[in-house]
């Protein structure tokens, strides 16, 4: 097992790649009676399209299959569902389904190994019916309608719309009722049978265990699988520039919601670690809380609170998203492009880069005040094969020249659109 | 135990949770005084010019690069609802100081932040700052409005509001627009002066202390010795229950552009029995607790009526809540399946193993209090407002020896009060 430290803050992680492929990071906590287990398979509502290694077939998915499939994994053959079973110990179970992976977990105080048997029971065997699909799709479908009640999803969908043409994220996560309509067996069995494998799936632990027990506890539960050659992903190619600047909608909201972004068109690059902290701290220095922008704004009652600021990124997109609510989401807009502008031209000025700055770290070390969040991070970051202790390691080697060069580079005049929920008529 | 209360002057206490769990270190300040119309505008407002700022902080960007340059410290405030009180809170959060990444003393400054943000505003006049006082008066206008915003979290709120009617419980935690016009800066500084001498006031700390050095860091605050001694005006929350009036079930319609339906039922529970609200815990989470609830089981599963359905209990004030999203030519359908459900525990329709699990999912919920710091603050403040200190073994252990029996016995007592259905 390989060890990693990180420290600054008196944490550590061991790591393992077992023969089949599959990883397993644990991170160890002491005085602490809670555990967390999540276990991700690298598929999410972005892999539509896909060739199975065993076969050679290329398979082309209806929108929403990773989501379904999660829904699914639960249903057992002799009629239990492995939800139930999990608070039936008293564990508080979920699971859910991003963009770039879908994630099985549980946390609890007691039952811990109970628990584990059951997940590692479920995750590895699926079992799929022509009833038990047309059943979920009535479920689903009404979590689709949930979601299109949400002004903020509506919100995030058209912001992705304009920052994409053409790219899978652009993919409402669950689907629509139209395109779940098509999933069948089948297609979950190929899905399932490809993206399930060990060698394309992490588990990470968290809470007080022996790394090297734990460790033998998940092999001794693991089934054998017929090691799988890679997974061939096709996306269609990375476009540069947007796809349109401004997109509106109307709907029942009280005040106008807005999501300013701006397209990243390099994304991922050998420093991700240091430009995803450089590009944090440029947030909180355009339009934080102590921001001129947001006083300026906070007055005129333009901003009611700090908004929402985000850099979301994977190998197919990367974007940044500013979004809150305001009665005029165009002032908004203009005033970050004019403090952007004015830090390019004359630079960060040092007393208030060195404080956010500061303030950046703290906002890294709150992440590991909680076994989920710590978990949830690890998972995550490993998806996109980052060493979550590199943003505490990294820090001191964000410098203002480099984060001047971020803003440059990142903050592109013509990667920058605007969403817009605006208030019904009453 | 890891708390310890200690007074710092009659109606203004310190409560200290050690634990070592966290990287954090979390103060908390809670302001608590009786729900009333004439207030809870005025209350809300108040929050929200305070942290505005102060006579030392005298904005908002000054305590927020005062912050930042402590690693990023959080500051927030609040309103709540808890019981027949409005709980004004505040918080702030820090790096504990073993993981800077150079020696610093944050603890004092913190709390000299804190303490200067809630006992010494800025006054003009005779009032609060006129500036702050119209910016805060608009977003709070707005802040109300945009209740519909959230049509979940609306429902929910229009169904105690429509159930509790005329009564405390019932008003909204951050008041009402037209009762914002009557406030000026000058009564509004009125209100606040009554209340930081009348309202009941708690300081929790939560984090790893080696000594008492906070207590004194906090009695030798200027802020705080200028505090006036006080009967604390405040409702304590009973932990026994009363029975009663059992009326008929009102239902209440509204129509706005949705896709999806919103019930939501309020019940009365209607029971003298001792422990009552241990009992009504364990039958809250038969009924709706979790994904092996009567409610998440028949309105979700077996008829694919809902994506959500499930109850809350409402201890303090001994109430249950339904909530479902549904399609909404389903409502008559998902409203017998409920009512099914609710005859079914009367019956006892319900396994030894229901009652098991329910009992492992509340002492699952309790025994995890402490992997929070605010969960864990917020705990001992629920006993600190109460007339009975149930310590977290305690409570487990009441929720242990509630039988079949009991849970027959209350659901026999449940009677729905109010049925509100958000519909296209």
């Amino acid at each position: 097992m390989e060890r990693i430290e990180c420290k600054k803050i008196k944490e550590e992680a061991y790591i393992e790649k077992l023969e089949n492929g599959m990883k397993v990071i644990i991170i160890p906590k002491h005085n602490l009676d809670k555990k967390y287990i999540i276990w991700g398979t690298h598929f999410g509502s972005i892999d539509n399209r896909f060739i199975m290694p065993k076969t050679n077939e290329e398979v082309f998915i209806p929108d929403g299959v990773a989501h379904f499939l999660e829904h699914k994994m639960f249903e057992q053959p002799d009629g239990t569902n492995s939800l139930d079973t999990l608070m039936a110990l008293g564990l508080d179970a979920n699971a859910y389904t991003t963009n770039n992976h879908t994630a099985y977990l549980f946390e609890c105080t007691n039952n811990f190994y109970k628990g584990l048997d059951e997940l590692m029971d479920y995750v590895q065997h699926p079992y799929f019916t022509d009833e038990n699909v047309e059943k979920e799709k009535g479920i689903i479908g009404q979590e689709i309608k949930m979601y299109d009640d949400e002004p903020g999803w509506r919100l995030y969908m058209n912001a992705l719309d304009c920052m994409y043409k053409d790219n899978p994220i652009k993919i409402d996560i669950a689907g629509s009722v139209e395109s779940i309509s098509k999933i069948t067996p089948d297609v979950l069995y190929k899905c399932y049978n490809t993206f399930y494998n060990p060698s394309n799936m992490i588990m990470v632990v968290c809470g007080e265990f022996n790394p090297s027990e734990i460790l033998n506890e998940i092999k001794s539960r693991l089934v054998q699988k017929e090691e799988q050659g890679e997974i061939k992903r096709i996306y269609p190619e990375k476009e540069k520039g947007i796809n349109k600047n401004y997109k509106e909608d109307t709907m029942e909201v009280s005040f106008p919601i807005f999501a300013i972004g701006y397209k990243d068109d390099e994304g991922i690059n050998r420093d991700i670690v240091k430009k995803h902290i450089a590009i944090e701290i440029l947030l909180n220095m355009i339009i934080g809380k102590s921001s001129e922008a947001y006083k300026e704004l906070y007055e005129a009652g333009e901003l009611l609170s700090v908004p929402d600021l985000d850099y979301e990124f994977a190998e197919q997109y990367a974007h940044i998203l500013i979004s809150g609510q305001s009665k005029n989401p165009n002032k908004i807009k203009q005033k970050i492009e004019e403090i952007v502008e004015k830090y390019k031209q004359k630079g960060l000025e040092e007393e208030h880069f060195n404080r956010i700055k500061k303030k950046t770290y703290g906002d890294y070390v709150v992440e590991y005040n909680s076994v989920g969040n710590i978990a949830r991070m690890f998972l995550s970051d490993s998806m996109k094969n980052i060493n979550s202790f590199d943003y505490i390691e990294n820090f001191n080697e964000v410098t203002k020249e480099y984060v001047e060069e971020i803003l440059k580079n990142v903050f592109k005049k013509d990667n920058l659109v605007m969403s817009v929920i605006n208030c019904k008529d009453k | 135990m890891n708390y310890i209360k200690k007074d710092i002057k009659k109606g203004v206490s310190l409560h200290k949770i050690n634990t070592n769990k966290f990287k954090t270190n979390l103060y908390a300040v809670f302001i608590a005084t009786p729900l009333k119309r004439e207030d809870v505008t005025k209350n809300a407002l108040i929050t929200s010019i305070l942290r505005r700022g102060s006579k030392n902080f005298p904005s908002q960007d000054l305590i927020s690069k005062k912050l930042e340059e402590m690693y990023g410290a959080s500051f927030d405030c609040g309103i709540e609802k808890t019981g027949d009180n409005q709980i004004i809170k505040f918080y702030l959060e820090t790096i504990n100081e073993e993981f800077l990444p150079e020696q610093e003393e944050l603890t004092k400054k913190s709390l000299d932040i804190l303490f200067d943000i809630i006992l010494n505003p800025l006054i003009e006049n005779n009032g609060f700052k006129k500036e702050y006082f119209d910016s805060e008066k608009r977003n709070l206008k707005q802040i109300i409005e945009s209740k519909i915003d959230n049509k979940r979290a609306y429902s929910f709120e229009r169904c105690i509001e429509e159930m509790f009617k005329n009564e405390p419980y019932g008003l909204y935690k951050y008041g009402y627009v037209e009762d914002l016009e009557k406030i000026t800066p000058q009564n509004l500084y009125e209100q606040y002066k009554k209340l930081i001498s009348n309202a009941k006031i708690d300081i929790f700390v939560s984090g790893e202390q080696k000594d008492d050095s906070i207590l004194n860091i906090i009695k030798e605050n200027e802020k705080i010795i200028k505090l006036n001694e006080r009967e604390a005006e405040y409702i304590e929350n009973k932990e026994n229950t009363n029975k009663t009036e059992v009326k008929e079930t009102q239902v209440v319609e509204e129509h706005m552009q949705v896709a999806q339906g919103n019930l939501v039922l309020g019940l009365n529970i209607n029971t003298e029995i001792e422990n009552a609200k241990f009992v009504a815990s364990l039958y809250n989470a038969i009924l709706g607790g979790g994904a092996n609830s009567k409610l998440f089981q028949n309105v979700r599963e077996k008829q694919s009526l809902a994506y959500t359905a499930g109850s809350t209990y409402r201890r303090q004030k001994n109430v249950i809540f339904i909530r479902c999203g549904i399609e909404i030519k389903n409502y008559e359908k998902a409203l017998n399946t409920i009512k099914d459900q609710l005859k079914d525990i009367e019956n006892g329709e319900f396994s030894q193993e229901d009652i098991n699990n329910s009992k492992e999912l509340i002492s699952e919920s309790i025994r995890s209090i402490n992997a929070e710091q605010d969960t864990e603050i917020t705990y001992y403040y629920g006993q600190e407002l109460s007339d009975n200190f149930t310590t977290i073994e305690e409570y487990i252990e009441k929720i242990n020896s509630v039988t079949k029996e009991q849970i027959q016995e209350i659901a026999k007592t449940i009677s729905i009060n109010t049925i509100y259905f958000l519909r296209d």
